[in-house]
Parts: C-alpha cells; structure tokens; sequence
C-alpha cells in the first residue's frame, strides 16, 4: 500500500486580486504524495508554501483570494470542485493540518482532552465518552506525561512544546491519509523540535499518513523528507529526492540558499549571498523569475520562462542550464568570442 | 591573532549580575514569586571579539543584554565598562555611556519610529549623543548608509518603505551613527530568511572590522554563532553553564546540555550528523528553578550529588569553562 498516490496537485494556482493588481501567490504548482512519504516544501517569505498548503484544505480567504486554476486530487476525487459541505468531512478527518503557532490555533477557553474529543465525535461518530477516552490515548501517544490529567488542562496551562503535541495528537486523531504541517517547530527550541520532530516520524510509522512539510530550514527537511520541492516566487524551481539535494542542487537558487547557510562544523570566512532580492507577486517578469538574481542568466532566460524540465530520474529542475537550447546557445557564443 | 587580543585589558566586566522579578501576588497570602531570569553569572568582554551567548527561550541571554545597558535595573552585581561601573552611574552619565554601548534587536520594524525618515532617525541619535557638529552630520550619514549598503536617497524614506533585512540595516546604521565600541546584537539576524541573513552577518563581520568594533551576540542559532563567534557562552535557566573559544566549544563540548543541544541542531550534511541526544520534557520554571544543579531534571548522567550540590562554572580545559561537576568524565 506504501507507494499509492494519495494526494496530486496538477497546474495549481492561486491569485488574489486586489487594486494594486493580481498577486499570483501560487503560480503553477505540481506534485505528487504518496502514502507514507513526507514531501518538503521549502522557501524563503512570500514564495507561496503557505499558500500552498492552505488551498490544498480551501482555506484561502476569499475574496481576495481565488484558486483560478489546477486540479488538487485527493485518492483521485478533485478537492477544487467540491462543495463546503463535503469539504467539512475531508477537512480534520482525511487531510488535517498543524500550524506554527499552536496558540493560536487552539480554543484558549476549552479543555485540551475536549477540543480533541470534538474532532472524533463528529468525523468518527463517537459517543462522548469514547471520544474522551481516544482523545486521552492520543495525548499520551505524543509523549505528554500524565494524559488524564493534561486532557483536563487549558492550553494557557501548557508550555510551547506541549501545545504542539496537543496540535498533533489533534491532527491526527482521525487517522488522516494526508498530514500539512505548516513550520509545526518554527517557533520551538532546538531540543523541542528534536522531540517533536521524532515523534512525527514515529507516528507516521505507525498510521502512514503522507506528510507535507512546509518549512524554511533546510536542516530540518534534510532530516524529516523523502522528496522535497524548492519554491521560489510562487513556482517550484527545483524537485528532488532529499537526499541528492544538499549533495546535488541543480538550480541556482538552491545553490545559493544552500551556500548561504552557515555550517555547523566548518569555517568560513564570508557566506556566500544570493544578490538582489525577490520580484513583486504583483509584476512577475516575462522570462525566469530568478534571472535578475542567478550569476548565469543569459539572454534567453530574461526572454522565456523555462519549463519545469525532468533532468534525470526523480529530479526536476526549472532552468535553462539544462536544456539542449542552452548548449547551442553557448557553443555559438564560444563561436563569437573566439 | 586572537589570543594576544584575549590578553588585553577587558572593555567589559560582568560580574556576579543577577536579574529578578518579582511577580504579581495573584492570591492574598501567596508566598512571593521571584522569576530567577538571570542568577549570577560573571564574565569578561575583550576588545575586537565577538562573544555569544546562546540558549533557548528563557535562559536569560536577552535579559543579560538588557541588564547590562541598565534597559532593566540588575537586582545585584556589577558591570565595568573600561574601568567605570554602569551600575552606579546616574542617568546623564548613564546617557553619555549608550553612546558606546549600543543595541540591535530582533524585529527592526519594531525598533524603528514609523513616524520618522531615516535621515531624522540616524540626525537624532547623533544630536543626543553630541556625536559631530550639525554642519558635518549630512556627510556622515550619506557615508553611514554607504557602509550599510543602503543608496543615499533611502534617507527620506520611512520604515515601512523597506524589507526586512534593509529594515535590519537602518537599525545597524543607527547603532553606528554614534561612534559605538561595543554592539549588542540581540537575536539580530533571527527573523531574516537565509540568504538575507547571510547578507546581514557579512556586513556584521565587514564592519566589525572596519570600526574596530566589539560584539555581544545573542542568539538561539548555533550554526549562526559558530560562524561569528570568537568565543561562546552557553546559558540554562539563568545560569552560564558553559564558557569558551568557539572552535573547543562545537568541537569538544563538556556540559551535557552543551551536547544535547549541538546534537539536536537539523544539519544538512548528513555525513556530519551527530548521534541525537534527546531531552527529556522541558525547560523547568525559572520562578523555582530546581535545586543542584539546574539541569539535573533532564540530565542524562545526573546523579545525587547534582541534585544537591550547584557545581560553579570552573576552567576544567585551557580556556574552556564548564560548570558540571562530571565533565571529565563525560568527555571521551
């Protein structure tokens, strides 16, 4: 069963209009899930993960906010075409999802051991009692010492770490087939993130959900994902299997934010930087967005945006570099300047 | 290079600095609630280096920093800037001294007046300071915005015209208006993405350089002190538990919780991953931090006597303090 497709985004976007224009937030996203493989989403601000992750669940708020295009599958039946009411049932049941701030997403004036109960008895039909008894197994499966007692507590009662297992235990409850877990450790200490981090792996292992990881620390994928895809300015740049990667980046944007990571065990004298900054939502240009930035762009890549090509086997790469074109083009600007 | 800078006379003496507050009684007859933020601890600032401090949330690193600017009255101990103590100086002469001590916090947006361009910010912090007569001011900012990488016409604008990691540059541009020795930068690059924090950290280092300027960086991010530090204090629950060079410390650390949190950083090398040391619960309240020593709750080595005996920060290698009393014999 591991390698069923659970989820598949085809050509999704996702614009919000405005006066000042349309923002193309989400520009063109494909993907696949598979059951038990976490998939990693990363990038820097305003590169549309979030974005992302949100329109897979149709929380985009709307107006502004429209999903204008794309195909968004869950076990082949399209989540884009579906009515709130059937969305209600998929929401918290087959794909849940956890956010960085657990304060914030938690009823601050309700038990924990409750606001769990709540999901099961109304996806899982359980009676009161059995959801509280599931809803205290779970709190003591994400490793919360004394679950009885927790259950009981107000999230004010909890420290950061602890909320965010609540998060979880919430999140997955209901068994989801998918889990979108939006930076769930962003806002945690290293030695909590550790925790929180083993605790993921360990109940994938045991439900085998498929998980997105939506995160802007490259250490934290490298550890967590199977695949992972890199956005840059609403579009996926780079798509790869986590372990080539960090050994293997292909497009320049990946080398350049995975050259300006400070290392842990070696010395270096400067970082190295990605010059300039990202373009506007509002006004992407004609050929490849990160053209203004990259140290190869040529004259091609200001012209024409470049296909999200199939390098090789599990590799996709969105750059000219690797295109027959770009070899012509070069072996004739080598004619010129020789 | 570095160790005849060490043995120059301190720029800053830390010693014995306590910081604690008191809470609000909630309850008539509650017992009173004192939150130990910081709890005695001592040390020294040389000129030229970058000193960090590093620990998770409510360790007490930020509150150090504040404490030493006086931002938070200490509740004991003694800070010597070239010899004078900034504890028992009044407030003018407390003035006087910001100009040599200055701050960049965290969230720029939030530390810079909406209100003024940056021409009126950078203009006032060099009226109050006294830092130049008016008529050379205009030379010295367009030459400030220079060194942080800022173009000259950025001085009309407002805050909320510029980027985060800009923002972060006006906020060190302002900290250099006066002419500082000392900077604490206090989680300075922590809300940047990457490639902007890059950025930032090479012109920390540029400038550094250039100004002859000396850092207390505080920070959460280990691999972003191990890029800047000279030397590094680890601190828990109000308390240093470990002091030293940056290369011994990431190399040979001593105190378990040292380890613990090294391992646990997400690398993304993996042929460089360390074998996961993982904590048990979480960081006990500082309103009544254990007994002993203060990490015993989750050490994976304690024993009785660390559960009754605080072990005092001690030089157990060259240079490299710890505060454990079986760091010998963890390492190996």
């Amino acid at each position: 069963m591991k390698n069923e497709v659970v989820l598949e985004v085809k050509n999704l976007k996702t614009h919000f209009i405005s006066k000042k224009g349309i923002a193309k937030a989400v520009d063109g996203i494909d993907f696949v899930l598979r059951r038990g493989e976490t998939l990693g989403i990363v990038g820097e601000s305003g590169c549309g993960k979030s974005m992302t992750s949100l329109s897979i669940l149709r929380l985009i708020p709307s107006p502004p906010g429209k999903i204008v295009d794309g195909e968004i599958l869950l076990n082949g039946k399209d989540l884009v075409k579906m009515s709130n009411e059937e969305l209600r049932k998929i929401r918290g049941n087959q794909i849940s999802m956890i956010f960085q701030e657990p304060m914030t997403s938690l009823n601050p004036v309700i038990p924990v051991g409750e606001q769990i109960a709540e999901a099961l008895r109304l996806h899982q039909g359980l009676s009161k009692r059995q959801a509280w008894d599931k809803s205290v197994e779970m709190i003591g499966l994400v490793g919360i010492p004394s679950p009885e007692k927790r259950a009981k507590q107000e999230p004010f009662q909890l420290s950061g770490g602890m909320r965010q297992r609540i998060m979880i235990a919430m999140a997955l409850a209901c068994t989801p087939e998918v889990l979108i877990a939006d930076e769930p450790t962003t806002a945690l200490d290293v030695t909590i993130q550790a925790q929180i981090l083993e605790i993921m792996k360990d109940l994938q292992k045991k439900i085998g959900m498929g998980i997105i990881f939506i995160t802007h620390d490259l250490g934290v994928v490298a550890e967590m994902c199977d695949q992972v895809g890199v956005m840059y300015a609403g579009q996926i740049v780079e798509h790869q299997n986590s372990a080539t990667l960090f050994r293997n980046p292909l497009h320049p944007y990946t080398q350049g934010l995975i050259g300006s990571l400070p290392k842990l065990y070696e010395n270096q004298e400067e970082l190295q930087i990605i010059e300039g900054t990202v373009p506007s939502p509002y006004d992407y240009p004609d050929g490849c967005r990160f053209a203004e930035r990259c140290p190869f762009a040529q004259k091609m890549c200001i012209e024409k945006q470049p296909e999200l090509i199939q390098y090789d086997e599990d590799m996709k790469v969105r750059c000219w570099k690797y295109t027959a074109q770009w070899q012509e083009e070069s072996s004739s600007r080598e004619m010129v300047t020789q | 290079m570095k160790t005849t800078e060490i043995e120059k006379q301190p720029i800053l003496q830390v010693s014995g600095l306590k910081q604690h507050f008191v809470l609000k009684k909630e309850v008539i007859f509650q017992s009173k609630q004192v939150v130990k933020a910081v709890d005695g601890i001592s040390f020294d600032l040389f000129p030229g280096e970058t000193l960090s401090i590093v620990g998770e949330s409510g360790c007490g690193k930020s509150t150090t920093g504040r404490s030493i600017l006086r931002l938070d009255e200490p509740t004991e101990g003694n800070v010597l800037f070239k010899g004078q103590s900034l504890t028992k100086m009044n407030k003018r002469e407390l003035r006087n001294i910001r100009g040599d001590i200055q701050v960049i916090f965290q969230d720029p947006y939030a530390s810079l007046n909406p209100r003024r361009t940056i021409r009126q910010m950078l203009e006032e912090a060099m009226a109050i300071q006294k830092v130049l007569p008016p008529n050379q001011r205009e030379s010295r900012m367009l030459e400030l915005m220079k060194h942080v990488g800022l173009r000259p016409e950025y001085l009309e604008r407002y805050p909320h015209e510029f980027s985060g990691g800009q923002r972060q540059r006006i906020g060190i541009a302002r900290a250099l208006a006066v002419n500082p020795k000392i900077i604490i930068c206090d989680e300075a690059v922590s809300a940047l993405d990457v490639s902007i924090q890059a950025q930032i950290l090479n012109l920390l280092k540029k400038l550094q350089k250039d100004f002859d300027l000396t850092f207390l960086f505080i920070s959460h991010d280990l691999s972003v002190v191990r890029h800047i530090s000279d030397r590094v204090m680890v601190m828990y629950l109000g308390k240093i538990v470990e002091l030293s060079d940056t290369a011994s410390l990431f190399k040979n650390p001593l105190h378990p919780y040292t380890k613990a949190l090294l391992s646990a950083i997400p690398v993304t090398d993996q042929t460089q991953r360390k074998e996961r040391i993982i904590l048990k619960g979480d960081v006990p309240s500082p309103i009544n931090p254990p007994a002993g020593c203060r990490f015993h709750t989750r050490c994976p080595f304690a024993t009785d006597l660390c559960q009754s005996e605080e072990p005092i920060l001690r030089e157990s290698q060259n240079q490299h303090f710890v505060a454990c009393h079986y760091a010998e014999n963890l390492s190996s």
